[in-house]
C-alpha cells in the first residue's frame, strides 16, 4: 500500500504497537543502565527520502547510529540514534568508563552494539507476539558519523520502491539522581510490503 | 549565497553561488562546472542505476539518469557542453560488515556508475574523494571551481 493512503486509525494503530513494542524495549535498558527510563508519544512521519536526515536533527550532526535489519515474516530496518553526549553517558554507566569525552574504542563499540541488540530484540519480540508473526533482528552494525550518512543506509531499500518514507520514532529518555539524561532516537522503518502485514495483522487494512 | 541540495536533487546556478550537499554517506555528490561561463551544477544522488522500466521516482536520485539530466540543465543555463569538468564525492561505507550484500557495496557501485556515465558522455573526472567509511559534506564553490570536501571527526576540508 502506498504510504500516503494511510489513514488516521491506521496511523494510530502503528503508534500503538511501537508504543508496546518500545515499553519492552526501555524496560531492558532500564534493567541494563539502573535507571528509569521514560519513553515519548511514538511519533508517525510520512516525508520524502530526502527529508528524512532533517528529521533525525540534521544531516551533519555527528551521532552514535547503530542499524539492524528486520529478518522473518516481515522486513524492514531499525536505526537508533544516540547523540555524542548520551552516547557518552550511556558507556559511563555501562562500563564505568570515566573517559571527558566518547572513546569509540572496541569495548565501547561493542556495548553500544549490545545495546542495540537488546533493545531490538525487545522491540521486535514484543511487536511479533502481538502480532502473531517471527520478527528476529539481524547482527547490529555501528558507526559514529554524521547522521545524515548513515540514514543514507537504510534509504536505499526505501528508495527502490518508491520516493517516500515511513518513520517511527520513539525518544526515550533515562533520569537519575545525577542529573545526566541518556536521549536516544529508535526508528522503525517498514518496508512498503511489512507495512501491510502489520496493517493486516492489526486488522486495520482497508478492504 | 549558499544553496542546499538534498537527495535526489540536482540544482544549476552560476558564479558566485556555492552549493552544498550535507551528510554523505553511501551517496555520491556529482559537481559539474564550465569554466568559462562559470556556469555549474551539483547533484546528490542515491542509487546507481535507473531501472530501465517502471522507474520510480525522480532523476536525481539515480547516478546515471542525474548527471544526463544534470548536463542538459547546464547547456540550458547557458554552459559549454564541451568545457564542462566534473569532481565526485561520498560513495562510503558506513556500517562495515563482513558480509559483502548488495547494500553494502552501494556506494562502491554509486562511485562506478559516476566514473562510467561521465566517461559516457566525454565529461572529464578531474577531482575525487569516494570511499571509505566516514560522511561527507561537500561544498562546490562556482567561481572558482574548487569542491571543499568535510569529513567528519576532522577539521580542515579536502580540497579537489
Amino acid at each position: 500500500m502506498p504510504f500516503r493512503e494511510l489513514n488516521e486509525v491506521q496511523l494510530d494503530a502503528l503508534k500503538e504497537i511501537s508504543n508496546i513494542g518500545m515499553g519492552h524495549a526501555a524496560t531492558a535498558l532500564s534493567q541494563m543502565i539502573g535507571q528509569t527510563v521514560s519513553l515519548r508519544v511514538p511519533h508517525v512521519t510520512i516525508s520524502d527520502v530526502s527529508r528524512v536526515p532533517d528529521y533525525l536533527g540534521g544531516a551533519e550532526r555527528l551521532m552514535v547510529g547503530i542499524t539492524l535489519q528486520i529478518l522473518g515474516d516481515a522486513r524492514g530496518n531499525i536505526m537508533l540514534l544516540f547523540p555524542q553526549e548520551s552516547a557518552h553517558h550511556l558507556l559511563g554507566s555501562l562500563l564505568g568508563s570515566r573517559s571527558k569525552a566518547l572513546v569509540m574504542n572496541e569495548m565501547a563499540v561493542s556495548a553500544l552494539k549490545e545495546v542495540g541488540n537488546i533493545l531490538a530484540s525487545a522491540y521486535l519480540s514484543a511487536l511479533g507476539n502481538l502480532l502473531n508473526i517471527t520478527l528476529i533482528p539481524s547482527v547490529p552494525l555501528l558507526a559514529y558519523d554524521m547522521a545524515g550518512a548513515m540514514v543514507d543506509y537504510v534509504l536505499i531499500e526505501l528508495s527502490q520502491a518508491g520516493d517516500l518514507a515511513l518513520m517511527i520514532e520513539t525518544v526515550f529518555s533515562g533520569s537519575s539522581t545525577q542529573s545526566i539524561t541518556i536521549k536516544g532516537h529508535f526508528f522503525l522503518l517498514p518496508d512498503p510490503a511489512t507495512l501491510d502485514i502489520f496493517l493486516r495483522m492489526i486488522g486495520v487494512q482497508h478492504e | 549565497m549558499n544553496d542546499r541540495v538534498c537527495i535526489s536533487q540536482v540544482l544549476i546556478d552560476r558564479a558566485p553561488a556555492i552549493l552544498k550537499a550535507y551528510g554523505l554517506g553511501s551517496c555520491i555528490a556529482v559537481a559539474i562546472r564550465d569554466p568559462m561561463s562559470k556556469v555549474g551544477g551539483l547533484g546528490h544522488m542515491l542509487l546507481p542505476l535507473r531501472p530501465g522500466n517502471n522507474a520510480l521516482g525522480s532523476e536525481g536520485k539515480y547516478v546515471d539518469a542525474g548527471i544526463s539530466q544534470m548536463i542538459d540543465q547546464l547547456v540550458l543555463f547557458g554552459a559549454n557542453r564541451q568545457g564542462l569538468v566534473a569532481k565526485i564525492a561520498g560513495g562510503a561505507n558506513m556500517f562495515e560488515t563482513t558480509d559483502q550484500t548488495l547494500i553494502n557495496s552501494i556506494g562502491a557501485r554509486n562511485a562506478k556508475s559516476a566514473r562510467k556515465t561521465l566517461e559516457r558522455l566525454g565529461i572529464p573526472l578531474v577531482g575525487e574523494e569516494i570511499g571509505g567509511n566516514r560522511g561527507r559534506t561537500v561544498e562546490f564553490d562556482l567561481a572558482t571551481g574548487v569542491l571543499l570536501v568535510y569529513c567528519a571527526h576532522e577539521n580542515e576540508p579536502i580540497s579537489l
